[in-house]
């Protein structure tokens, strides 16, 4: 009987556009729309927009601020002919990122020391605070790779004002070296050295361009697998207002029938709902879930279970369809915000992190970031997972007991 | 001449029926309903192949006693047996009996045939029995021609049909209908009834609720009036006509003003009861009356302004306000 029901939700969700929109194409773009930000602000990939003024115009300014336009993570912008306070307007109207200053009036930019003011004057926006550090290691490139021959100079100049003298044919050797090093970093060749050579890099498990892609799949996914739980459940009040309810309840199968047909389709259409959102990311995004695909099976699965159970429980504690609306996104929207379905949990405080624990999306993110992220099996993601599944059962306990409650009342 | 009217009420007539045969027995039902006593006493039965219709006002108990006898609502007090149990404490037994709800309780994005497929299933239809079911259902409600179309294609006649058609898929023998017709209009009331009455052939007990006095009168084998939550009257709708107008006619008379205390005492005497607030009155005549001039001239010599003498043939309002001196107002 209630395969019956199941049958007719499912028809009534393949003819109706909006709901099919709403169910399978909305939570796509919203999830594409995610991951092109995660992909893009995830560490080397950042686009700065950086507007430069060269007040100095030497040999040294200009090759700097050369090497910045070569950089394809910057976009340089010009701050026009006129003064510092121009540029300045522009990063305080967010036309520009950070903004950057090569001052005449301050120490030389191929002298280090000095006690006058710096050279290099940036001018950011506290409200763009990370975008300050990354410049940081832009420039530092940049100086290191476009001037390695005023870098070097530069210590040995420090050197000898602090430890040693040199001779002339010292000097003179330093000299033809310098000016070696400068023409191979104007002819682009590797100078052979850099701070950058000091540092090797390892990334585990996928790295961190696809971790957050994964994780805003498993965000969005869950988000929308709760607004779309509960469309399917508020059927059940609509079918209440409609008669259906009443010609079902006169039959044998009472209103039992009725929740588990209901609990049925919302499982179902949630499941498809989430691997349409992975199948985007496995394709698009190199989140790999045919790796990990019996996991990400069970995880999906128990997610589904979850948000059905849940989204039934609501609505079956209210009695109309507009209170089930109101609850139900008043509800959704919290657990999704402390959940993690907004905001990574990376970003968040202790106290909110821990308060996610007490939401399914929260179990549903530590299940997928363990099975797609962390690269562990089903054993390492038992606890969020049993969550999902306990909650999803119980909620449907629950919503049966209410539901039958409701119409012995009569 | 005019028969005087009595006000006390007349003893129910009830047709000639053996109880224990019937398919609902509703027995002294009993329901309260925040706080207030919504069925208080009700008995009533259903036997096969018996068209009952439950008539009342808004309020009158009618859903509320359609809901107990489906096994919905449990009485306070008070038996209900179908088909020789109780559908509340034995849900098996609801298998005999079809429910048709007032609203149009049918999916309106399926097709006429998964509409049907999906109820069929619901009652319990085995998958072996469901298509020639449908086929069946969809013959009587003539709807084979629309088999494939949506619901909310479909006209408001066809879809109260189909509504109730949806109810009858597993074979009830007992068939509860809450105000079938319903925003129709008089052709599909019409097929509607040929419709009621051919499961009435089949041996069905068919009980309905309406507003509906000539919807009452053409389709009813028994009326039960139900008011405030009890049985003011019930029995076949001609046996009740004949029992208080015999051969009579009702003698109404509309009046330009309101009747004044002396003007109304002079009708009353005259056997007339007022309705609509006193001016309107109705009483009963003899079958052969003619003379409308003759009872023109008596009421103008009471001092009554009249606009309007008519004599029709009686209906059950007319019966119910002679027999319980209250208006029906339904």
């Amino acid at each position: 009987m209630s395969a019956a029901i199941l049958r007719a939700m499912l028809l009534g969700l393949l003819r109706d556009r909006g709901a099919l929109l709403m169910a399978f194409v909305l939570p796509v773009i919203f999830f594409v729309i995610m991951a092109e930000i995660f992909t893009a602000t995830s560490g080397a990939n950042l686009d700065l927009t950086v507007v430069v003024l060269d007040e100095i115009k030497s040999g040294v300014s200009t090759r700097l601020v050369a090497a910045l336009e070569k950089d394809d993570s910057i976009t340089l912008g010009a701050a026009g002919d006129t003064d510092g306070e121009a540029l300045r307007a522009l990063v305080r109207s967010g036309s520009a990122d950070i903004g950057l200053i090569l001052r005449n009036d301050a120490e030389p930019l191929d002298e280090a020391g000095g006690f006058g003011p710096a050279p290099l004057l940036v001018v950011s926006d506290p409200s763009r605070g990370f975008v300050e550090p990354v410049l940081m290691g832009r420039l530092r490139r940049a100086y290191f790779s476009a001037l390695p021959d005023v870098a070097m100079g530069n210590v040995v100049a420090e050197l000898e004002n602090q430890f040693l003298t040199l001779t002339d044919e010292q000097r003179d050797e330093l000299a033809g070296g310098l000016s070696e090093m400068r023409a191979d970093a104007e002819a682009g060749r590797e100078v052979g050295w850099s701070f950058e050579d000091l540092i090797a890099y390892e990334r585990v498990a996928g790295g961190e361009t696809v971790n957050l892609v994964a994780y805003s799949a498993g965000a969005v996914a869950f988000l929308f697998l709760l607004f779309a739980a509960v469309h399917g459940a508020v059927s059940l009040l609509e079918e209440s207002e409609s008669g259906v309810l009443e010609r079902i309840l006169a039959g044998p199968g009472g209103i039992g029938v009725l929740v588990d047909g209901k609990f049925l389709y919302v499982v179902v259409q949630g499941f498809v709902q989430v691997s349409v959102i992975f199948v985007i990311a496995w394709l698009f995004y190199s989140v790999d879930v045919p790796a990990r695909f019996f996991p990400w099976l069970i995880v999906t699965a128990a997610a589904s279970l979850s948000a059905a159970g849940l989204a039934m429980l609501l609505v079956a504690a209210c009695r109309t369809r507009r209170q089930a609306q109101t609850v139900a996104n008043t509800v959704i929207l919290i657990i999704s915000a402390i959940g993690g379905s907004m905001v990574p949990r990376i970003f968040m405080p202790d106290l909110l992190k821990n308060l996610g624990w007490l939401t399914p999306n929260t179990w549903a993110l530590e299940a997928y970031s363990g099975i797609l992220w962390r690269g562990e099996g089903l054993g390492g993601v038992i606890l969020p997972v049993a969550l999902l599944l306990a909650s999803g059962l119980i909620g449907w306990y629950v919503a049966r007991l209410l539901a039958e409650r409701r119409v012995s009342r009569y | 001449m005019v028969y005087k009217h009595n006000l006390t009420p007349l003893p129910h007539i009830v047709t000639e029926f053996d109880k224990k045969d019937a398919l609902l027995s509703l027995a002294r039902i009993r329901k309260t309903l925040g706080g207030q006593v919504v069925l208080d006493g009700v008995d009533a039965f259903v036997g096969a192949g018996e068209i009952v219709v439950l008539l009342g006002p808004n309020g009158a108990g009618k859903t509320t006693l359609l809901s107990t006898a489906c096994g919905r609502i449990a009485p306070d007090s008070g038996s209900v047996t179908v088909c020789g149990g109780d559908p509340r404490l034995r849900p098996e037994i609801r298998r005999h009996l079809g429910f048709v709800p007032q609203g149009l309780a049918l999916y309106p994005y399926l097709s006429v045939k998964e509409n049907l497929q999906t109820f069929g299933r619901m009652m319990g239809v085995t998958k072996h029995d469901l298509s020639w079911r449908i086929e069946q259902a969809l013959e009587r409600g003539a709807l084979a021609e629309h088999a494939d179309r949506r619901v909310e294609t479909l006209s408001g006649g066809m879809r109260r049909r189909l509504n109730i058609v949806a109810s009858l898929l597993h074979d009830p023998k007992l068939l509860l209908l809450d105000e079938p017709t319903v925003g129709v209009d008089v052709n599909a009331r019409k097929r509607i009834h040929e419709l009621l009455r051919q499961l009435r052939a089949k041996g069905i007990g068919i009980l309905i609720t309406t507003h509906d006095l000539e919807q009452a009168a053409s389709l009813a084998d028994r009326v039960v009036f139900l008011v405030a939550g009890r049985v003011r009257l019930q029995g076949a709708p001609r046996e009740l006509i004949q029992s208080n107008y015999g051969r009579g006619r009702e003698l109404i008379v509309i009046l330009g003003q309101q009747a004044d205390i002396e003007q109304s005492r002079a009708l009353t005497e005259r056997g007339l009861t007022a309705l609509h607030g006193g001016l309107a009155w109705i009483g009963a005549v003899d079958g052969s009356y003619t003379d409308a001039a003759g009872w023109t001239q008596d009421l103008d010599a009471a001092g009554l302004s009249v606009r309007e003498i008519r004599v029709r043939e009686p209906d059950l309002e007319g019966v119910f306000l002679r027999v319980t001196g209250e208006e029906l107002h339904l």
